[in-house]
């Protein structure tokens, strides 16, 4: 075990040389993790610099809050991790709320609601599907979602469409359209616009953040976003601000900034700026 | 954001990322140098353990390699980091410190890397000891030379020779090791290149930059232990 014995040394040495802790009592400083990958959301500069809707929203939320802020660029795989282990103290990251999720940490209110909707190709019969420019959540609007949904069965019937696989949106597919439509999982978004422009599937479902950016590359400038844009019930709640489950001052200052940036219209001002779509949460 | 072309995207101008793609790979480098080197130290040792005469350095040393060469290298990582921040910080908390102790990275993941590459290694060198002609140290005994000068003048140099192919491949497979790195928040090749292409959309140029960076320290280190072992090769005849 001496082997362990000098990891350990070495472990302490090390956190030593760096300075020790940083004590935090009243927030004045507060840390925020972002993906710094995920444009228009979070996204990176050349040299580092982290720009995008959260950046721009942290800053507005942290001098309502008085408190100066720090956002920092944390790779996605390790950023529900390092927030329990305390390398910062909140994610705002284009993360939506699951129940999954919150088994390991705490949300804020919604700060961004996106709708997720079908993509289609401009001459595809699916762009007569019901509802287009029309926002419906799954539980507060049920029975327009309810029958929205039934109008699109006959029309999706043995159609395939493609999903990121392990999200909100297929898990929306596998309950509502399991055995009317092939559903075919893909590891990224990137992936699934690639075969529809193919012609492998004849639709892909995503949110709207994400199709509103597959439509700004040339080669999907006629793609067409169609069908009503849903959200709620397995779709998730949105995307709000993570922290851990502990800090609960923390997550009253949070909820009570991002009401205030709805309320003088900070917020949608924002969302119009980087996503040119309806993202805002109605209230 | 206007499509810009390739190599103004991979340039140095303000709009280029090829600096921090530059910088990117130094410290791919640096963190599996430094790793090779942890691993190097820990292999040594615990190939000396597997050959001593004691049984209970033996097993220590073969649990050791067998789990350090079995478990996932993400999991060792994820281990250390989070691992290693939390004991630290329930520690400081005894001595009254309030707070996160972080860990820097870059230690963190040289170590993390070390500790695995110290397996691989550790069994690189035993194999390369048992290569050793018995004669010659049955000689070195006769003539009187302290375990120490055995050491250094007969059994060091020549392990090495007989290790450097083996410790080639263990150094390729840390390279490799290093992109797993990201997951701690240091800027190595890997990340920088998500980075990129998650900021400007433009995939194919940053993993095919990646590769080709990638591919170029395989090369040339490739290259340096054919040198290192030419020389080392030098006064034995080959069939």
């Amino acid at each position: 075990m001496r082997i362990l014995k000098a990891i350990g040394l070495a472990l302490v040495g090390s956190a030593l040389a760096i300075g020790g802790a940083q004590a935090q009592k009243k927030w004045e400083t507060v840390k925020i993790a972002t993906e710094g990958a995920y444009a228009p959301w979070n996204f990176s500069g050349p040299g580092g610099k982290l720009d995008g809707f959260e950046p721009e929203l942290a800053a507005d939320l942290c001098r309502r809050m008085n408190v100066k802020c720090e956002v920092v660029a944390q790779d996605w795989d390790g950023i529900i991790p390092s927030l329990n282990a305390g390398k910062y103290d909140a994610i705002m990251a284009g993360m939506n709320i699951t129940p999954k999720r919150q088994e390991a940490i705490q949300f804020s209110r919604v700060y961004a609601a996106s709708p997720h909707g079908f993509g289609v190709l401009a001459d595809s019969p699916l762009v007569k599907l019901a509802g287009t420019d029309q926002v419906l959540h799954l539980e507060k609007d049920a029975d327009a979602a309810k029958k929205i949904i039934e109008e699109w069965k006959p029309l999706l019937k043995g159609k395939t469409i493609g999903v990121q696989g392990s999200t909100t949106n297929s898990a929306f597919l596998e309950k509502y359209f399991k055995g009317t439509a092939e559903i075919r999982e893909y590891k990224t978004t990137e992936q699934h616009d690639l075969d529809l422009a193919a012609g492998r599937i004849d639709a892909i479902f995503a949110g709207y953040s994400a199709l509103a950016g597959t439509q700004e590359k040339p080669e999907f400038k006629t793609m067409k976003i169609v069908g009503a844009g849903l959200s709620g019930d397995v779709l998730g709640a949105g995307v709000a601000v993570g922290m851990r489950k502990g800090d609960a001052d923390l997550k009253a200052m949070f909820d009570k900034a991002i009401n205030e940036a709805i309320a003088d219209g900070s917020l949608a001002k924002l969302t119009a700026k980087w996503f040119k779509t309806k993202m805002s949460p109605q209230s | 954001m206007q499509p810009i072309g390739f190599f103004e995207i991979m340039g140095f101008g303000p709009r280029g990322w090829g600096g921090a793609m530059l910088l990117a790979t130094l410290m791919t480098v640096g963190v599996s140098v430094c790793g090779f080197l942890a691993g190097g130290v820990i292999g040594t040792g615990v190939a000396a353990m597997k050959l001593s005469r004691s049984r209970v350095a033996r097993i220590v040393a073969d649990a050791y390699t067998t789990v350090l060469r079995g478990v996932p290298d993400l999991l060792v990582i994820y281990l250390f980091y989070f691992g290693g921040s939390l004991a630290l910080t329930a520690v400081g908390r005894w001595f009254g410190a309030e707070g996160f102790i972080g860990l820097p990275a870059f230690a963190i993941g040289s170590l993390a890397i070390g500790v695995v590459s110290g397996a691989y290694q550790a069994e690189v060198l035993r194999g390369a000891y048992l290569a050793l002609s018995r004669g010659e140290l049955e000689a070195a005994r006769s003539v009187g030379m302290s375990r120490a000068l055995m050491f250094r003048r007969i059994v060091a140099p020549q392990v090495l020779r007989y290790a450097i192919p083996g410790l080639g491949n263990v150094w390729q497979l840390v390279l490799k090791e290093s992109a797993l790195i990201s997951v701690t928040g240091l800027v190595e090749l890997l990340r920088q290149s998500q980075i990129g292409s998650g900021s400007t959309r433009q995939p194919f140029t940053f993993f095919l930059t990646a590769a080709a960076l990638y591919l170029l320290i395989t090369t040339v280190s490739t290259w340096a232990f054919q040198r290192a072992e030419d020389r080392a090769m030098r006064g034995v005849r080959r069939a």
